[in-house]
């Protein structure tokens, strides 16, 4: 049924804007039904999986049967794998991302905004902002193992880097956006010029820093993971090379499906913060 | 009293040549006063607002309120702008008592405040919703009732009712007729509508476009009546209200010595 098709659902739209706005609701019945069918499409692919290994389409050792995974997979929650735990693999690389990504906004988020307020700020950093955020991290990450060592400070340097231009770079945007009527209005009704930072530029920013969060968190978990193919101790990434290593592929599949459910919970908690922190995004 | 003496807006266009938004205009707004100024777009109008409003330096010539020079943008001027200016992120009622804020009035009183003059616009009953949830015409109430919270001597407002239907846009008319008549406000109001300016102005003045200037003022008084009976249909048939818009027209499109509009 598509929508036209309603009279109800049409005159949903003609409906002034002071009830609820029609659009949630429809918005609302088009997630639920794309819920569905995203549902049937991971059950479907599940379902091609078990089917592939039980009919031998590929040996074992290419594609090993879901069974055998979930096997690993308690092997390894249990028993460990590669030097510690499946947690504490986990623990590992999720404690390397949120510093990174706490350096990030702590530094990101006021350098930003300062480079949208004050030209020459901008004008200084943005030459070696952009000139490095344009690099591949991991080309760079070798130097940093050569200044850093091996340890825990290459891999945090490396990801805050990737985590710090995108939310730097959008929270300039943002403040560059703010409508400029929006600022006369606030002057006008007589507003400072610090209470026109923390009542109209702040909060007028912050969609696009939220977007700049998100763009940080898939920036910082793709260089995760391949800071710890390269060089580390501990982390998901080095618990699949080192299932790699043996042809341990069932693994290396327990591995990537963690590394896959944990990008998901990400995705799961922008949004979630998007609709905590900016629920008008969109509406003006 | 808001006097204004000389004043020229001058830009330098893209070609390099000087466009002259705002011509050697003078104009005075007295206390308990609409002036409303009428024109084709270009002519002017809207700088002649926001220079007041403080955001667009004046190249010459002065205007002062109450014998203050201004020179920036200040809690004295309220501004109405055609383009809703609300902050998404607040309630209704937080973005009346905005400018209250901002003076550093505590939140129960300036709240309280702000419901008064929701109530004054009748909207009393969506102090709590987001803007969002509100139509054009509402929205446009509360801007008015922003921009009367902090108290200011005069109210700017520009094409503030341009955008809305021109039945929202009536309703509007009488709104603000009312308020006019209860606050004794002195008001300038820009509007490209002649029936418009008739309609709320104590004084019309025209402008003409490039150089931007005023070509003639006219006494009006309808607005009185108006904000009495709440009826537009009797104003729009007296033949007096006729008689000017018919003049005002002829001076819009064929401006006095500078070639056709068209």
């Amino acid at each position: 049924m598509t929508l036209a098709a309603d009279p109800r659902a049409v005159f949903t739209h003609v409906q002034p804007a002071a009830r609820r706005p029609p659009a949630n609701r429809a918005s609302k019945t088009v997630s639920s039904g794309t819920l569905l069918i995203s549902t049937i499409t991971l059950l479907a692919l599940l379902a091609l999986w078990f089917v592939a290994t039980q009919l031998g389409w590929a040996t074992p050792l290419f594609l090993p049967s879901p069974a055998e995974v979930l096997t690993q997979f308690q092997a390894v929650a249990l028993d460990g794998y590669a030097d510690g735990t499946l947690l504490q693999h986990t623990l590992a690389s999720l404690g390397r991302i949120l510093v990174a990504l706490g350096i990030g906004v702590v530094l990101g988020v006021p350098i930003g905004l300062l480079m949208g307020l004050n030209r020459w700020v901008r004008g200084t950093l943005s030459v070696p902002i952009g000139l490095y955020w344009g690099l591949p991290p991991l080309a760079y990450l070798p130097l940093l193992i050569i200044w850093l060592g091996i340890g825990e400070s290459s891999k945090i340097v490396l990801l805050s880097l990737s985590t710090f231009a995108p939310i730097c770079f959008s929270a300039q945007a943002g403040v560059r956006s703010v409508p400029v009527e929006r600022i006369n209005a606030a002057l006008s009704l007589g507003a400072t010029r610090l209470q026109l930072f923390t009542n109209i530029i702040l909060p007028s920013a912050l969609p696009e820093i939220l977007t700049g969060l998100r763009i940080a968190v898939a920036a910082g978990l793709s260089c995760l993971v391949a800071a710890e193919l390269i060089a580390a101790r501990s982390g998901l990434g080095y618990m699949i090379m080192s299932a790699a290593n043996f042809l341990s592929t069932d693994v290396v599949f327990v591995g990537l499906i963690l590394i896959a459910v944990l990008a998901f919970l990400f995705a799961i908690g922008m949004r979630w913060l998007e609709r905590k922190l900016v629920p008008w995004k969109g509406k003006i | 009293m808001l006097q204004i003496r000389d004043a020229s807006v001058t830009f330098p266009a893209s070609d390099g040549s000087a466009v002259h938004a705002l011509d050697h205009v003078s104009l005075d707004i007295a206390p308990d006063s609409i002036v409303v100024a009428v024109g084709a777009s270009g002519c002017g109008k809207s700088t002649l607002l926001n220079a007041i409003a403080g955001f667009l330096p004046l190249t010459e010539g002065s205007i002062t309120l109450d014998g203050e020079e201004i020179d920036r943008p200040g809690g004295d001027r309220g501004v109405v702008f055609q383009k809703d200016t609300l902050l998404p992120w607040a309630s209704v009622v937080d973005n009346v008592a905005l400018g209250l804020k901002f003076a550093g009035i505590s939140r129960t009183v300036r709240r309280e405040r702000a419901r008064e003059l929701l109530d004054l616009v009748g909207l009393v009953d969506f102090a709590d919703k987001p803007p969002y949830e509100l139509s054009g015409g509402m929205r446009q109430r509360v801007g008015l009732a922003r921009a009367l919270a902090t108290d200011p001597k005069i109210l700017l407002m520009d094409e503030p009712f341009g955008a809305l239907d021109s039945l929202t846009r009536e309703t509007m008319q009488q709104l603000l007729a009312s308020v006019w008549a209860r606050t004794g406000k002195q008001v300038l109001f820009i509007t490209h509508s002649i029936e418009e300016a008739l309609t709320l102005g104590t004084t019309v003045v025209v402008m003409s476009p490039r150089p931007g200037r005023i070509v003639a003022r006219f006494k009006a008084g309808f607005v009185r009546e108006f904000a009495e009976t709440g009826d537009i249909g009797p104003i729009l048939s007296n033949p007096h209200f006729i008689e000017l818009r018919e003049e005002i027209r002829a001076l819009i499109h064929r401006p006095a010595g500078k070639g056709t509009l068209q």
